[in-house]
């Protein structure tokens, strides 16, 4: 071993337990930042997915305005002709076409407006989890019967249970009266009581003749496995679809611009405090490394005056800080990891944390998710910050005098 | 020479702090920005819990709300309440209550010529309810309604522009009577709201609430009893008498309980600041005892002969934790005055619009506005102060213990 | 190639408010293979002028030549490269790294003049051996006697195969037949190396050893004369 390598490990450990100290100190914060960030990632990925599973999907093709402002008229013509070609085309069975519209429904007993979905009941299960959370009843079968899936909320609201009947009125596509009879064919427990108390869905091919749509409908679900090349499938779909009908391919941060903001502005505050911790750390590097070369200021005159050179022993403090980070930063990943990956099997929870979860469509329990990122994002920042706080006390040794060096006690 | 004066160990710490100004100073630094990070987060964190708690509690609206039983879990016309009786209303009248609205609340279908949508139709007392729900500064366009029976209706902004429709245009609303007879009327839209959550403007239609009685064949009778006091966390204060007099078929809810996301962020709040500040005490921690283990290790020989010329190890002891103290003193000085200088340039709020419809998932508006309380300042303070004297103590100990003449001869 | 000459050096030293004279307008010429003594009371400039030479210091005024390099010209790198591969310094006690062997220590130097390892660890065993340390390689120089540690000090000077040894006060903090040791070691390097020796001390045991003992005083040089080598007996 090189012996600047060996002088500069020996040099950590003429002060122990101030040593130890100071990796103590990486070590909490990159305990802190491996278990903090995979939460983070496992949470945001939770919100996404389920987000997106439960209607929205990964991209979506559009009439262009629609997005911003949804209205009957806005629509996609000969919709179901377009998804086949958009399912041919990608080779992919995770397309669907669907209409979206509004209705007061009415039971016996009850009348609520609502959206009503028309859908592709062959394709829907394909992009979307609603379709299997049916708990009573079964879901959609033919695409032009007269049947409609319900929330549970919804169905106890409206006090009607399955094969019961349900009247929708609403207004067509060119201001005339929808209004249809439809039969209660199944109920879902989605596990939102938002989702499970305001959707409805409908046969597409009955949506588009109970609102007069003429063939059209409103959007093409398309949805892919893995949901970090959704900017691929984006382009890909683009290419597909007609030039010429003012049509848009947008992906979920488009559609739902809400989530991807919900997810900035926590990792903004998040990264805010990670920040002021590993400030702290720097600090504590900073402090150290100076008391270390400021009582080394003699041994320093001895070495200038034999020829080193201050860059080297310069780089001899780099060298020790090096070395000192990289404990921290093994015990704290070693820690870490064992922590969070126990956390990912048990799950985590604090008190207040189901009702702040319901609202992003996250589970009561949150399972952090490992990843190489996840793990070493936090501590490498650490690892870094803390060589760059060893620059200030290196640099002290560039104003070193040996002969008055010497002299120091 | 055996115990010092007060003064004296406090002018043997302030120099021994100066002894070493770099490190003194890397310290200060590192309590600083500890406690001015303490601080500014959670003045940042009070800000938006308290928007949205204000903001939440304005939608439900009132800190207590009374309605028919089933009214939460199906809220149709059938599950209504009859008006608020004489009994209700002298306690309702009481302080700390401030006001009190009556108001119908059902759900509806409102169409345009062009479009329709599912709405909330709200019918309101205009007299009372701009102190408990709706503020009548957020209609900017056309008026407010003026009474019970006024004919017109207020919609949102962002409705208008889904409905293709403007002030002074008429719009059809439908719903459902006790009957489950659909009931329709034209209304004029009189006024345009702009609400600070843009998804609001979608959800609520307000009327006045003597016509929407009349559509709906409603008899006087009402969804909810929206009541609201001087301080939204002094609401078990006074509830519990609202309850009483409301009697047993009713449901008289606080509005932690009537909304628990809103009911679980206040705990989860004062739960977060408080390991926030832990935390960050912790991590400084480390600094604080490398510091006072080094001033203690430089100065062995030193404390050595003070013990040789009889100075007892207590004074050893409080002469460190004075200078630990001095140290946290300061820090927390500074930190105190940066936290406040920081905040204040930022009391007019700060324009997060950039995630707006992030923010509005969370429930609060794209302004921030730091809410900087005196208990999390203290609080702030006294977990630096204590925590940080009790860290001090081991390595003030130890000095205290060392054997006058080893330490002499240490080199 | 290494004589030393020193023409006219002034330096003056700030403390608190008072001026101190190092160098009183000195000159002097060392020959090639001598073995010279500095000697006086503390304060007299022996090690402002040592440090002069070694180009720790540079003066304010004067020149300083070694062989045909002006020193006092030279950059603070030069002056590093200098010490490095043309000088020895050997200093009071307690100037080792504490945290390599001695082994080590010696080698380090010639590590930072880029000495192969396999190199290194032939020379600095051998040179060891020399000083008389053999078997003691591994130790750190808190397990060395304070005689011990000086040895270790002058193999780490020789191992550049200097031309010139500089030594402040090696003596100090060492106990007589420690001292005799040394200078004896001292003795054989300038008789068998032809390493020329300046040593600054007011150790009288160590003067004795010295071929030629300048005596100076407030900065000046009071006498210079040339004497008889007189080992003690070890």
């Amino acid at each position: 071993m090189n012996i600047t390598l060996r002088m500069a490990w020996r040099n950590l450990w003429r002060h122990k337990r101030r040593t130890w100290i100071t990796v103590s100190a990486m070590v909490f914060s990159n305990l802190l930042l491996v278990f903090m960030i995979s939460l983070q990632f496992g949470m945001y990925r939770m919100m996404i997915d389920n987000t997106l599973k439960a209607f929205t999907g990964h991209t979506q093709i559009q009439r262009q305005g629609y997005n911003d402002d949804p209205k009957i008229r806005t629509s996609i013509d000969d919709i179901v002709i377009l998804a086949d070609d958009v399912r041919d085309s990608l080779g992919s069975k995770e397309v669907a076409a669907r209409g979206i519209s509004f209705a007061m429904t009415s039971s016996e007993q009850r009348s609520y407006g609502l959206q009503i979905v028309g859908v592709e009941p062959e394709y829907e299960p394909n992009v979307s989890s609603l379709p299997g959370l049916v708990k009573q009843g079964r879901y959609l079968a033919d695409m032009d019967a007269e049947e409609i899936v319900i929330g549970s909320v919804l169905a106890r609201n409206l006090r009607v249970k399955v094969g019961d009947e349900l009247t929708l009125l609403g207004s067509g596509r060119e201001g005339s009266i929808a209004a249809g009879i439809v039969i209660v064919s199944g109920i879902f427990e989605s596990g939102s009581a938002d989702i499970d108390r305001s959707m409805a869905q409908v046969p597409l091919g009955y949506f588009q003749s109970l609102y007069n749509m003429d063939g059209a409908g409103h959007t093409i679900v398309v949805n892919t496995d893995e949901i970090s090349r959704v900017t691929e499938l984006q382009s890909r779909v683009a290419g597909i679809i007609p030039a010429n009908k003012q049509l848009e391919v947008l992906n979920w941060e488009q559609l739902q611009p809400g989530l991807k903001q919900a997810i900035q502005a926590d990792m903004a505050s998040a990264w805010f405090m990670y920040a002021v911790l590993i400030v702290l750390v720097a600090f504590s590097v900073l402090n150290t490394q100076l008391m270390s070369v400021l009582e080394r200021t003699r041994e320093f005159g001895v070495m200038m005056a034999l020829g080193v050179k201050p860059t080297r022993l310069g780089s001899l403090v780099l060298t020790e800080t090096f070395l000192m980070s990289s404990l921290g930063l093994s015990i704290g990943i070693i820690l870490g990891i064992a922590l969070t990956y126990y956390l990912t099997i048990a799950g985590f929870a604090y008190p207040g944390m189901e009702e702040m979860a319901e609202r992003f469509n996250l589970p009561a329990r949150m399972y952090p998710s490992l990843s190489v990122l996840s793990i070493l994002l936090g501590p490498g920042i650490i690892f870094i910050c803390s060589l760059v706080a060893a620059i200030y006390p290196a640099t002290r040794l560039f104003f070193l005098q040996p002969v008055i060096a010497m002299r120091a006690v | 020479m055996t115990a010092l004066p007060i003064k004296s160990i406090f002018i043997l710490a302030w120099r021994n702090l100066w002894r070493n100004h770099r490190r003194t100073l890397i310290m200060l630094a590192a309590i600083t920005v500890g406690a001015w990070a303490m601080i500014f987060m959670t003045a940042l964190m009070r800000g938006m819990v308290d928007d949205m708690l204000l903001n939440g509690i304005r939608d439900l609206p009132g800190e207590v709300q009374i309605h028919h039983p089933e009214y939460r879990d199906d809220p149709s016309i059938n599950n209504s309440l009859g008006a608020a009786d004489e009994q209700l209303v002298s306690v309702m009248e009481q302080p700390p209550v401030t006001a009190w609205t009556q108001r119908v609340r059902v759900p509806a279908v409102i169409s345009s010529e062009r479009e329709s949508r599912g709405v909330t139709l709200i019918g309101i007392d205009p007299a009372s309810e701009t102190d408990v729900g709706f503020d009548a500064e957020d209609v900017k366009q056309g008026r407010f309604l003026i009474d019970a029976d006024d004919k017109g209706i207020i919609i949102g902004a962002k409705m208008a522009e889904r409905l293709e429709t403007r002030l002074g245009k008429r719009i059809v609303i439908m719903s459902q009577d006790p009957d489950n007879n659909i009931a329709d009327r034209g209304f004029r839209i009189v006024g345009i709201y702009k609400a600070k959550l843009a998804s609001l403007e979608e959800m609520y239609v307000y009327a006045g609430i003597g016509t929407v009685q009349k559509l709906l064949k409603m008899d006087g009778q009402v969804s909810e009893i929206a009541i609201t006091g001087d301080d939204y966390r002094k609401v078990d204060a006074w509830y519990p008498r609202i309850k009483q007099a409301a009697g047993d078929d009713k449901q008289v809810l606080p509005w932690y309980e009537a909304d628990s996301y809103l009911g679980s962020m206040l705990a989860v709040m004062d739960g977060f600041v408080l390991v926030w500040m832990v935390v960050v005490f912790l991590a400084m921690s480390f600094g604080l005892v490398n510091t006072l283990i080094m001033a203690v290790f430089e100065r062995v020989r030193e404390i050595g002969l003070m013990l040789a010329l009889g100075m007892r190890p207590a004074t050893i002891l409080s002469q460190i934790l004075m200078e630990s103290f001095l140290l946290l003193l300061i820090g927390l000085l500074i930190g105190n005055t940066l936290a406040i200088l920081t905040i204040m340039p930022l009391q007019d709020g700060i324009d997060i619009s950039i995630v707006a419809e992030g923010m509005e998932m969370m429930g609060t508006s794209s302004m921030l506005y730091p809410a900087l309380k005196l208990q999390d300042v203290i609080l702030a303070n006294a977990v630096v102060l204590i925590l940080g004297i009790i860290t001090s103590v081991l390595p003030a100990w130890r000095a205290s213990r060392y054997d006058p003449i080893e330490a002499l001869n240490k080199n | 190639m290494s004589s030393i000459v020193c023409k006219d050096l002034r330096k003056t030293f700030q403390q608190g408010d008072e001026t101190i004279t190092g160098l009183d307008h000195v000159s002097i010429e060392i020959a090639e293979g001598g073995f010279v003594c500095l000697s006086g009371p503390s304060g007299s400039g022996k090690t402002t002028l040592l440090n002069a030479i070694g180009g720790l210091d540079t003066p304010d005024s004067g020149e300083v030549t070694i062989g045909s390099t002006r020193i006092d010209q030279l950059s603070k790198g030069e002056l590093a490269d200098m010490r490095l591969n043309k000088l020895g310094f050997v200093f009071q006690a307690y100037n080792l790294i504490p945290v390599l062997t001695a082994q080590e220590n010696v080698e380090f130097v010639m590590q930072v003049r880029g000495v192969s390892a396999e190199e290194r660890a032939k020379l600095s065993r051998s040179i060891l051996q020399e000083v008389g340390l053999a078997g003691m390689e591994g130790r750190r120089p808190s397990q060395l006697s304070g005689g011990q540690q000086q040895r270790v000090a002058v193999a780490r000077a020789i191992v550049s195969q200097p031309a010139l040894i500089l030594a402040d006060e090696p003596t100090a903090n060492l106990d007589t037949h420690s001292s005799a040791q040394l200078m004896d070691l001292f003795v054989k390097l300038n008789e068998h190396h032809k390493i020329t020796f300046v040593i600054a001390t007011h150790d009288v045991r160590v003067m004795r050893y010295a071929k030629r003992l300048i005596k100076m005083q407030d900065g000046k040089i009071v006498s210079d004369e040339l004497q008889e080598q007189q080992p003690m007996a070890v």
